[in-house]
This record gives C-alpha cells, structure tokens and sequence, in this order.
C-alpha cells in the first residue's frame, strides 16, 4: 500500500504542470467547435453575463461606437490607478497637498499614473453623458429595458459625484474653491427659503450642505468625508449598480435590435435559411426567465455568430483603445496641481468642475433655479422618458423613428438659437435685478435665464408632440434641447466667463491677478 | 461570411501597440531622462577629476545616483534641491559651474542644509526634482525662488536685522533706514504702528502674487519683481494708487523690496530663533519711545514735508497744512495740537494717532507737539472782547472770502475741514479770530486784518466766527458726515 501511495504521489508531482494547468484553464485548448466555444463563455464568471450567441448588429462599431464599454473601461483604469495613488495619498489637510507634490515629483512614475487617473475619471464622465445620448437616440429605453433606463441614470449621478469627489482631495486651490463653489449650489435652496422669510425654520440648503461639509466651510471633516465617498463608498455603489446594469442587458435580451427579417443571415452574406415553422400544439419561450421570444417564433433565424471569439475581440478592442486614448492624454498633459489651499485666497474666477459649470451658469442667475429646481427637473424628466414613450418601433436603430432625423436638426437649431440668444441677451442687458434694483428676489427665482429656457424648451416640446402626434418626437425635440443647451452652457462657462463671472471673449484677456 | 471580428483585432493591435509605446515611454523619462540623473552623472565625473587624494577617493566610493533631500519636520519642509546641488557643502568645487559650485560664503557653517534645509532661506519649490519646478516662478507655487541679492530678506526670519554683522544683510538694513526716511510709517502701518492711508505691511512678505495687482507688471509676476517695478512707480503697478512715487534710486527700491519681503511672521520653532529676535519680538511689546523728531520724520513728513510751508498734494488735490509755521505755533495750543494728532481729521487724510490707533505712545504725542512747537513758550490767548457776531452776515463774507478755499459749509477744498468736529470742538474762538487777523505765514491764508489793509472789520471778524461756530450744529456735522463717507474711499476731491 505504501509503496503504492508513494508512486502516486511522485506520479502527481509529475503531472502537477498539466493538473494545475487543467484546472485553470478547463478548456484547456483554443475552443474548435461551436460547442466548445459556448463553453469557453459559460465557464468563466467574467464571460458568462455574455450570451453565448450575439448578433451582429451589436459588432457593428457604428452602433453603439462602443460608448458603455469605454466608461466600463476608464472606471476599470481609475480604480487601478486609484489604489496606486491611494498607497500614497494621506486625506489631512495637513498633509494631503504634500502627498500629491511627493506623488508628482519622487514617486515612481507617480505623475504619470496621477495624470492617467484624472484623464480617465474626465473620459468617463464624458463618455457616459455620450452613451445616455446613444441610447436615447437608438430608443434602446423602450420595453423591456424601462427598468436599465433607471439604473443607467444612477450610474451617471454617481459618476458625477465620483469625479465630483475625487476633486476635493489634492487639496489646492483649484480644488479648495471649486468644492466652495460646489457645495455652495447645494445650498442653492436658501435662497428661496431666505426671500420667502422662513431659513430660520426650515432651510433645506444649509443641511444639504453642511451633509456634504461636514461643517459649515470647506476643512478637514470635509476632506474626509469627500475620501470615504470617493474611495469606498461611491465605488462601491457604482459597482453594485453597473452589476445591476450589465445583468439587466442579458435579461432583456441584450442590445435593442430592431426584429430581424425574415431571411436571416442573407443581408450578412450567408445562407438562405428556411424560416422555423411553429406547431400550433406547443408553446415556446424558455419558461420566462428571459424576456422576448425565444426560440424565434414566426422569424427567421437571428443573424448572430459566436461570442468567443469575435464579441470578446470586440471589447478587449475596445478596452485596449480606451487605455490607449488615456495614457496618450497622459503622457502630453498634466493634471492640473494648483497652490496649496488657502482660504483667505479666492480664486477668481472660482469655477466648479467642467461638468458643474453649465449648472453654475444658470446658478449666476439664480442659485434656487440653476442648482436646484432646474437639475431636478432634468433629472425626473429624463427617468420618465421610457414611461411617457411606451410605443415601440425604432429600438436599435439611429434615429429610427419616423421624422426622428428633421425633428432632432430641427431641435438643434431651434435650442442654439434659444440659448445662444438668451446669453448674448443677457450679456449685453443684464436681467431684472439691473433694470429694478428693488424687485423681490422672488420674481428673479421665477423669471431668469434658466427658467425660461425650461419653459421654452417644454413649450417647444409639446409644439413638436401636437404638430408631428408622436411621443416619441415630443420626446426627442426635448432631449434634443437639453443636450444643446447643457453642451453650450457648459462651453460658455468654461470659455467665456472670467473673474467676478464677467463675460469675456478669451481667457487671455482676462485681468491678471 | 466576412469576419465580424476583424476590424476589432486590428484596432486591438494598434491600441496595443500605442499602450506599449507610451508604457515605454513613461518609463523612459523615468529612468535615463530624468534631468537630475543626468546632473548627478556630471556631479560624479568631476569628483574622479577632483579624486587626488583619500579623502576625495572616499567621497567618491560613497557618491551614489539617488534622489537626496534635506526633511526639516520643524520647518515643515522637504528641500530636494540637494538632489542636483551636490556640491554644497564641498569646499573643492569653487571652480565648477552651477549646479554643482560650493555655497558661497560661510552661511553653512552656522546653518547646516541638514538643519536649515534650502527653501527657509531661498523660498522656491523644494520639494520639485527639476529646475524649473524648483524655481517655480511659472509654476503655481506661493513663494517662487528669490533672486540671490533678495535673499537677505528672510535673515530677518530668526535674526533681528539690526544685530546682524553689517555686510551680511547690508539691503534689509538700508530698506530698513529708507522705510523710516521716506516716512512710509506715515501712510502705512507697522508693528501696531502708523497711518491708514495706505495697507499695513505687517505681513507683506507672505504676500503671495495672487493678492497682488499684476495687470501692468512686466513678467515675472512675481512678488518680489511686484515690489521692485512700485518701489519705482506705484502709480504705474497699482492705477488710481494715492501712494507717492518714493522717488529712489534702483537699489534703494531694491533694499526696500528686501525689506518688504522681511515682513513675514512666519511660525518657526523658537529653537530655531537666534537670541536677537526674541529680543525684538520683546522690544516690539514693550517700545522705547522715539523722540519728537524721529516721530515727525516717521510718521509725518510724507503728506506734510518738514511743516513750515503749506504744501500742494496733487494726489489728495488739496493743501496739507504747514504744522511747524510760525503762525500756527504762535496761535494754536498743545491742547489744541494734541486734540488734532490724537483723533486726526475725520474724513480727510489726516488719520488719529493716538494709542489705539496709529500706534503713539502718549509720550511720543508729547515729544513731538515740542517738536512741532520748536520751544515757542506756551502764551496762552485770551479771549478778546469781541463784538456780538451775526451768522448770516458771517455767511455771506465766508461765501465771498473762504468758501473758495474751505469749499461750502467748511467742508474742505484745497484748504483744510474749518467744519470737521475735531476742528470746531479743538479750536477756540481765540484761535480762528487770531488765525483769521494774521493768516498763517507760508501758506495761501492770507491775513485779513493787516494793520495796513485791513479787510475784515472786528465786527466782521465776529460775524464770520458767529458763522462757523453754526458749522458745529447738528444740521450742519450731518452735511458733513455725508460728505465723509462720500469721500472716504477715493480722499481726493474733486
């Protein structure tokens, strides 16, 4: 017996490069056949919230121009880099600016990865704004996928507020003032409490904003409370959500496509297929755990190939491109280091991060409007669009709709006229407070730039919904607007606002201080 | 079938490709174009030149290619300048061009970079690894390198200047003498101590460029170059400035820059203070006082130049009262005097100095109505018998002999406040009748009852106190507290 436990164990030792081997990689070998590829895919955690079969619109680059795919990316690069940064960053206020020089200047390649991190935490915002608008206009909201509407929605505010975060912790004077700025439009709601009289009772703003502070001005507790949102519990959040979110895609049957014709494969070059004929005994459907019909009834086979390799390919494609795109951003520009933080120092002007600035525009007009009433109306506008436009048709496709096209030109040019005239409006006038020094600072919460601009756009909405009778349209010609006029506010803040929120036409004319 | 995935594995080979370019890259500037590497490589090849004997071969067996920096936790800076400045404290490499030359001088000796560091002296960025970084004065960064001849400026961290051997720090002293001969205390407050006219430079030094006006500064912006360009023309660095052009040479403006820049109360463990500062620091809570002269010449010689002679002031457009003329000190009181220097003129330039103001000590105020008084024995003026004054008859001689001067109601023009509080309640009637019968000499009030062309009349005389007295009404101080604060923030008049 000994002997031959003895054997066993040599024998084991042996084979313990293939055992290990096997055991890693089940497979063992590049999958040959369809079924072995279906394996490949199910076998592993990471792959199987794929479908194993994935149609080929959804490899088409041109249809979603991989947008979710790159935010999933950069989030996955800033949590990389944020750990990294996190070795060496101390959240006090008394020595975080130190911390950042040293990351800058002695940590091995520590501006670089800083840089790597800011780019993509900037690109994925950016890119999950631009994913919000692919999939709006491929109405790839509509039933099933309400529900995803909502979650995508989530995973954007807590984006913002993952940049928006991240922003606090160098601790200079970019990031002193532009927090001050921040948490000041959080308490936004004071000002209709202060010109209706009742802050001493109720005042919303002040708590919202001492919620966010932790005091009433920007220190230490604030510091710490940004870190432990930004590192622990707003990642965490973001990635329970994105589970939901991916998950969500797989149950409601992956991307939204338009219903294939009958024919199947013949527009891709394949085969003529004889379309499947149900028998009126049976039912179909896999026993509802999937929404949609499956196997197809009354259609065609579905014009889909293997997951392994080409939807794979497909995404690491589009992985490697993001992380491409961010070191190349990195290696040219730096993250912005400013001065240590000093409070007895405002910076002028002080602007809130990019995303912020058009919000900080119509706060210039009226903070209640601008930082408050305004963004929750968008907010709730833009989670009841799948519960407003329930009639299906279009999924999957660009501007699939009938008229969607003129509708979203003509919406373009009608909100750029809109708002570019109310700015130059403004700038060359002024508003009430310049013509009647006087007035009740509850006319101007009511009647400013950014509350006319809602009511425009809203008015200009249901125009579009009884001239062209379709929701859908209504819908669009709104959307339409609000990616306008948020694209151009944002632009004329950045650009165009100087020191004391002073209209100029080029940051280089702006005083020197 | 065309392959679905073909477009994906070229861009995936190309994103890939691109990543390793950059990884690369990254770690090339990293390792070999890292710029102090290559500096300490240099460093390394002149110690082998300079390794003759066995001490030079030792400290060239030690030398080794690494980041170096001086940690001063107490001072709470981290100064890598040591990185690219090896040769510090090597006394055998005076010959060698920077940045490897010795520290000039023997301030090593008492000031070890160990202990010392860099940046507590020289400011600049210590914590930066490349020179431009460093010197920061394009950079964000508060306090940019300072020029080598300013650097004296920061001895005055933990030394009191005036103790300091004479040629260590021979620009602070002399900005020091130039501050207190140009009368800047005269405008400006220090320790505690001046005019309001113009900011307090207590912390001047801390100034970072952000709190200074850059618009008309030719670059660098920054601080010490703001200070240098209005030292030379302050009107021309800050429009509108009331301030007066110090009119100094180049390295008188520079000596007051390096002055300025000592100005800064900067928190450095007492460890660290030479004993002469904790003596300053002492003497500024307990103050010798000065003598009259010193005051005057301090503290008011800038708006009222030596005090005989009424002077014009083109930046405050109007007339600064001759405070040493013979007339003045033959009529005005010390009551009166001190009255004035005391609670100042409100509402004109002319600010209070008393203690819990401009800062005197009641002995200084004593010293320098001597001073001003030039010994003339007190004569007290007895009131003389006058006739009974008639206002409205005082009002229409003020409108035709002194409101073109004394402006409507006494306000002031070119001429002093006759209606400011501080001026009615000081003065007596003596005072204005005899200041109105004989003018004050050396200024533009003329006397109105020369004994050979007498213009005014007792009667007249009377009727125009009568008048002014009424300025001290209620109805009348309102009018002028109005016109004070209308010209509180610009001083001048139009």
């Amino acid at each position: 017996m000994a002997e031959t436990a003895t054997k066993e164990f040599v024998h084991n030792l042996h084979e313990l490069p293939h055992t290990v081997k096997d055991a890693c990689f089940r497979l063992g070998k590049t999958p040959e056949s369809e079924r072995e590829e279906s394996q490949a895919t199910f076998h592993n955690l990471f792959l199987h919230i794929h479908s194993v079969r994935v149609h080929l619109r959804t490899l088409s680059p041109t249809l979603t121009f991989g947008l979710g795919l790159t935010a999933m990316a950069s989030f996955v690069i800033t949590i990389i880099t944020g750990v990294l940064l996190m070795v060496y960053y101390k959240p006090s206020t008394d020595l975080a600016y130190q911390s950042m020089k040293d990351i800058h200047f002695t940590v091995y390649t520590g501006r670089f990865i800083r840089n790597i991190h800011r780019w993509a935490a900037q690109l994925m915002v950016l890119v999950v704004l631009l994913h919000m608008a692919r999939v709006f206009f491929t109405a790839s909201y509509k039933k099933p996928r309400e529900f995803n509407w909502l979650v995508g929605l989530g995973l954007l505010v807590i984006t913002l507020a993952l940049s928006f975060t991240g922003y606090l912790l160098p601790w200079d004077q970019l990031a002193y003032w532009a927090i001050t700025i921040g948490s000041n439009i959080a308490n936004s709601p004071r000002e209709l409490t202060d010109a209706i009289g009742i802050t001493k009772w109720f005042d919303p703003g002040g708590f919202q904003k001492r919620l966010l502070l932790g005091a009433n001005f920007v220190g230490q507790d604030s510091l710490i409370r940004f870190y432990v949102l930004h590192v622990f519990v707003l990642p965490l959040a973001l990635v329970t959500l994105l589970g939901v979110h991916f998950w969500r895609i797989r149950k409601d049957g992956g991307l939204a496509k338009p219903e294939d014709p009958m024919g199947g494969l013949a527009e891709w070059g394949g085969e003529r297929r004889t379309v499947f004929q149900p028998l009126a005994t049976k039912t179909y459907g896999l026993m509802a755990l999937v929404k949609g019909k499956r196997p197809p009834v009354n259609r065609g086979p579905e014009n889909t190939v293997m997951s392994w390799p080409h939807l794979f390919w497909a995404e690491l494609a589009v992985f490697m491109l993001t992380v491409a795109i961010t070191l190349t951003l990195s290696f040219y520009w730096d993250a912005p280091l400013k001065e240590l933080a000093n409070p007895a120092i405002p910076e002028n002007p002080a602007k809130a991060p990019w995303y912020f600035l058009g919000l900080q525009e119509l706060v210039s007009y009226s903070a209640f409007m601008g930082g408050m009433l305004i963004p929750v109306i968008v907010l709730i506008g833009l989670a009841l669009i799948p519960f407003l436009d329930r009639r299906s048709g279009g999924e999957g496709v660009w501007f699939g709709t009938p008229g969607e096209k003129a509708t979203t030109w003509q919406s373009l040019f009608f909100a750029l006229a809109v708002t570019v005239g109310m700015l130059a409006f403004t700038v060359n006038f002024g508003w009430l407070r310049n013509w009647f020094p006087n007035i009740h600072q509850l006319w101007i919460i009511a009647i400013n730039p950014g509350s006319l601009l809602v009511l425009i756009f809203a008015a200009w909405s249901l125009l579009i919904l009884k001239r062209k009778d379709s929701v859908r349209l209504a819908a669009v010609s709104l959307f339409t607007c609000f990616l306008v006029s948020f694209t151009l506010l944002t632009y004329f803040a950045t650009v165009h606002r100087g020191p004391n929120w002073h209209f100029y036409w080029w940051p280089s004319q702006w005083p020197l201080h | 079938m065309k392959d679905p995935s073909r477009i994906y594995r070229w861009m995936l080979l190309l994103a890939s490709l691109v990543t390793i370019a950059y990884l690369v890259g990254a770690a090339v500037q990293e390792n070999y174009l890292a710029q102090w590497k290559g500096i300490q490589r240099q460093y390394r090849n002149l110690l082998e030149d300079k390794a003759t004997d066995d001490r030079g071969r030792e400290l060239l067996a030690k030398f080794r290619i690494e980041m170096k920096q001086a940690s001063i936790p107490a001072l709470g800076t981290v100064d890598r300048c040591v990185t690219c400045h090896n040769g510090i404290d090597d006394p055998r490499m005076t010959d060698v061009s920077q940045p490897h030359r010795v520290h000039p001088g023997h301030i090593l000796d008492k000031h070890p970079v160990d202990r010392f560091g860099c940046t507590v002296c020289h400011h600049g960025q210590g914590a930066a690894m490349t020179f431009r970084e460093a010197k920061a004065d394009d950079v964000y960064w508060d306090y940019p390198l300072l020029p080598p001849e300013m650097t004296e400026a920061t001895c005055a961290t933990c030394h009191d200047p005036e103790t300091l051997p004479p040629d260590q720090a021979p620009l602070l002293l002399a900005g020091m003498e130039l501050y207190r001969e140009k009368s800047c205390g005269s405008c400006h407050k220090l320790g505690g101590r001046g005019g309001t006219l113009g900011p307090a430079l207590d912390n001047e030094g801390a100034k970072t460029r952000h709190q200074l006006i850059m618009t008309n500064l030719r670059p660098p912006h920054t601080a010490w170059n703001w200070q240098l360009a209005h030292f030379r023309d302050p009107g021309g660095v800050v429009g509108g400035s009331l301030m007066r052009n110090p009119t100094v040479t180049q390295r008188g403006a520079l000596a007051l820059t390096v002055y300025m820049l000592s100005q800064w109360n900067r928190d450095v463990p007492e460890s660290y203070l030479a004993p002469d500062k904790i003596e300053q620091k002492y003497r500024a809570l307990h103050p010798v006082p000065l003598t009259g002269e010193q005051v005057y010449q301090q503290y008011c010689t800038a708006c009222h130049g030596n005090g005989t002679y009424s002077r014009w002031d083109k930046k405050f457009n109007r007339f600064v009262p001759a405070i040493r003329g013979v007339s003045l000190v033959a009529t005005a009181s010390p009551k009166y005097l001190r009255a004035n220097i005391e609670q100042g003129r409100p509402g004109t330039q002319m600010p209070a100095w008393g203690p819990h103001a401009g800062g005197l000590l009641p002995q200084e105020i004593a010293a320098v109505i001597e001073y001003l008084r030039n010994g003339a024995t007190e004569a007290p003026l007895t009131p003389m018998a006058m006739p009974t004054g008639d206002a409205t008859r005082g009002l229409s001689l003020f409108l035709r002999n002194c409101y073109g001067c004394h402006g409507m109601n006494g306000r002031g023009g070119m001429a002093p406040e006759i209606g400011n509080p501080v001026f009615q309640q000081a003065a007596t009637d003596a005072f204005i009748v005899r200041t109105i019968q004989n003018g004050r000499v050396g200024t533009a009030m003329p006397a109105f009852q020369r004994r050979d062309a007498p213009v005014f009349s007792d009667q007249e005389i009377a009727d125009v106190l009568a008048y002014l007295r009424t300025l001290a009404g209620p109805k009348a101080q309102r009018a002028m507290a109005q016109n004070m604060t209308a010209s509180a923030p610009s001083g001048g008049r139009p």
